[in-house]
């Protein structure tokens, strides 16, 4: 195989030189064939073992890191979304509770006002009821006091006007009667 | 002759002569262009590897590119089995790329026009390629040679064909890729020299032309080394999953 292919070479060599020389095809030219092959190596060895070692690893580790914190950052939002949404539902749930115990409130509390109102009606009613008959009472007895003491008064008035007009002493027992006849007639014409 | 389109070709040494054995491997601007590739590559990695940022910046975004590029490419052609070359595909494609890319500069020297170079690649690929075949399958590797669902009759003709095809895999992969930057090189050295000879007022259409090809070479210069790599996998897929 080896001496194979370094014949063909040779022959390929032979051939092109004449060709070469002519034509001027420089890559036809073996002269620098083995320097050219060993240079290649040489310089793609070195380049493929420091990407392989070094370049290929590092990019390689920086597109997953990438990579994963795209992932992170996505769950995470995600989560704070579904977070944020439970959030809503809670605070929508506390906001009906809310408005139904306001409402709760309002009608108790109107409930215990008219209650309230209701229960101290009646006791001021019942007191208003109680000062009405007193009073009416006063102004029975006051109105009893008043006709004695208005005949009284009569009495004396009477008496006193006889004396002076007649210079007589009048029967007093005879006086009282007829006052008292006389405002019993008219008794009723001023209470 | 700095007129002829092959003088740019011609690989001459630097410095001192170095002899082993009576080999000589002397130092010529093909190495220099050679070490230069490599070099842009490894300060490329490493400046593209060297923050670890979460929002990456220019130099590490063209280098992750560079890294998902081959993956993807490796992944879609040869499968997960072929992650272990990863290393070697990702460093040829940068290497092929970068001498392509590095032989477009003026003045400078195309690395890869030169059939010893890529033949020594297609070669190593070839019988890397038939070496892991061989250590996964074991002689059940040659019925790559033997298409199922062929004919009887045709069978020997299909699996002459099969195996002159599988031989002919290192030279249609070197010549692909040395002669398309051979060629495209010559003619772009070719309308070079028609805007010198036709002067200024001829010379606008070729100097347009040459505009032109330098896009279209570099384009090539991308595919080429784009096809070698995926070639690579592709013979690395075929010794890798065996089935046809």
């Amino acid at each position: 195989m080896k001496s194979s292919l370094s014949f063909l070479v040779a022959l390929v060599a032979t051939c092109t030189r004449s060709y070469a020389a002519e034509a001027g095809m420089p890559q036809l030219d073996p002269t620098y064939w083995a320097s050219q092959a060993f240079w290649l190596i040489f310089i793609f060895t070195i380049l493929y073992i420091s990407i392989s070692k070094f370049y290929l690893p590092k990019i390689k580790d920086n597109l997953d890191n990438r990579e994963n914190k795209i992932k992170e950052d996505l769950d995470n939002a995600s989560k704070f979304k579904e977070q944020s949404e439970a959030k809503l539902k809670e605070y929508k749930s506390i906001l009906e509770n809310a408005k139904k115990e306001v409402t709760k409130i309002l009608m108790e509390s109107k409930k215990n006002l008219d209650n309230d109102i209701q229960s101290k009606k009646v006791l001021i009613e019942k007191e208003i009821d109680s000062e009405i008959i007193k009073a009416q009472k006063e102004i029975l007895d006051l109105k009893k006091n008043s006709i004695s003491s208005i005949q009284n008064i009569a009495e004396n008035i009477a008496s006193k006007i006889i004396e002076n007009l007649s210079g007589d002493k009048l029967n007093e027992s005879s006086i009282k009667a007829t006052v008292e006849d006389i405002s019993k007639n008219n008794i009723g014409k001023y209470l | 002759m700095a007129n002829n389109p092959m003088q740019q070709f011609t690989v001459h040494k630097i410095g001192p002569e170095i002899k082993i054995a009576g080999i000589d491997l002397s130092f010529t601007n093909s190495s220099l262009f050679m070490l230069i590739s490599a070099t842009t590559i490894l300060l490329l990695l490493f400046l593209g590897s060297k923050d670890k940022k979460i929002i990456p910046n220019k130099i590490q975004l063209i280098a992750e590119l560079f890294y998902t590029f081959v993956a993807k490419m490796i992944s879609d052609t040869a499968g997960s089995k072929a992650k272990p070359y990863f290393p070697f595909i990702f460093s040829l494609f940068m290497f092929v790329l970068f001498c392509n890319m590095v032989g477009m500069l003026p003045y400078s020297f195309t690395v890869t026009s030169h059939i010893i170079v890529t033949l020594i690649m297609a070669l190593f690929i070839f019988i890397a390629v038939t070496i892991i075949g061989f250590i996964k399958h074991g002689f059940k590797y040659l019925s790559i040679f033997v298409p199922s669902g062929v004919p009887s009759v045709l069978l020997p003709l299909i699996t002459i064909i099969e195996i002159i095809s599988y031989l002919s895999r290192p030279v249609s992969l070197s010549v692909r890729l040395f002669a398309n930057m051979m060629a495209g090189h010559t003619m772009l050295k070719v309308f070079g020299g028609f805007v010198v000879s036709l002067g200024i007022l001829g010379g606008w259409l070729p100097l347009s032309f040459s505009v032109a090809l330098t896009g279209l070479e570099i384009l090539v210069a991308f595919l080429q080394a784009y096809v070698f790599a995926i070639l690579t996998c592709i013979y690395l897929n075929d010794a890798l999953n065996l089935h046809h």
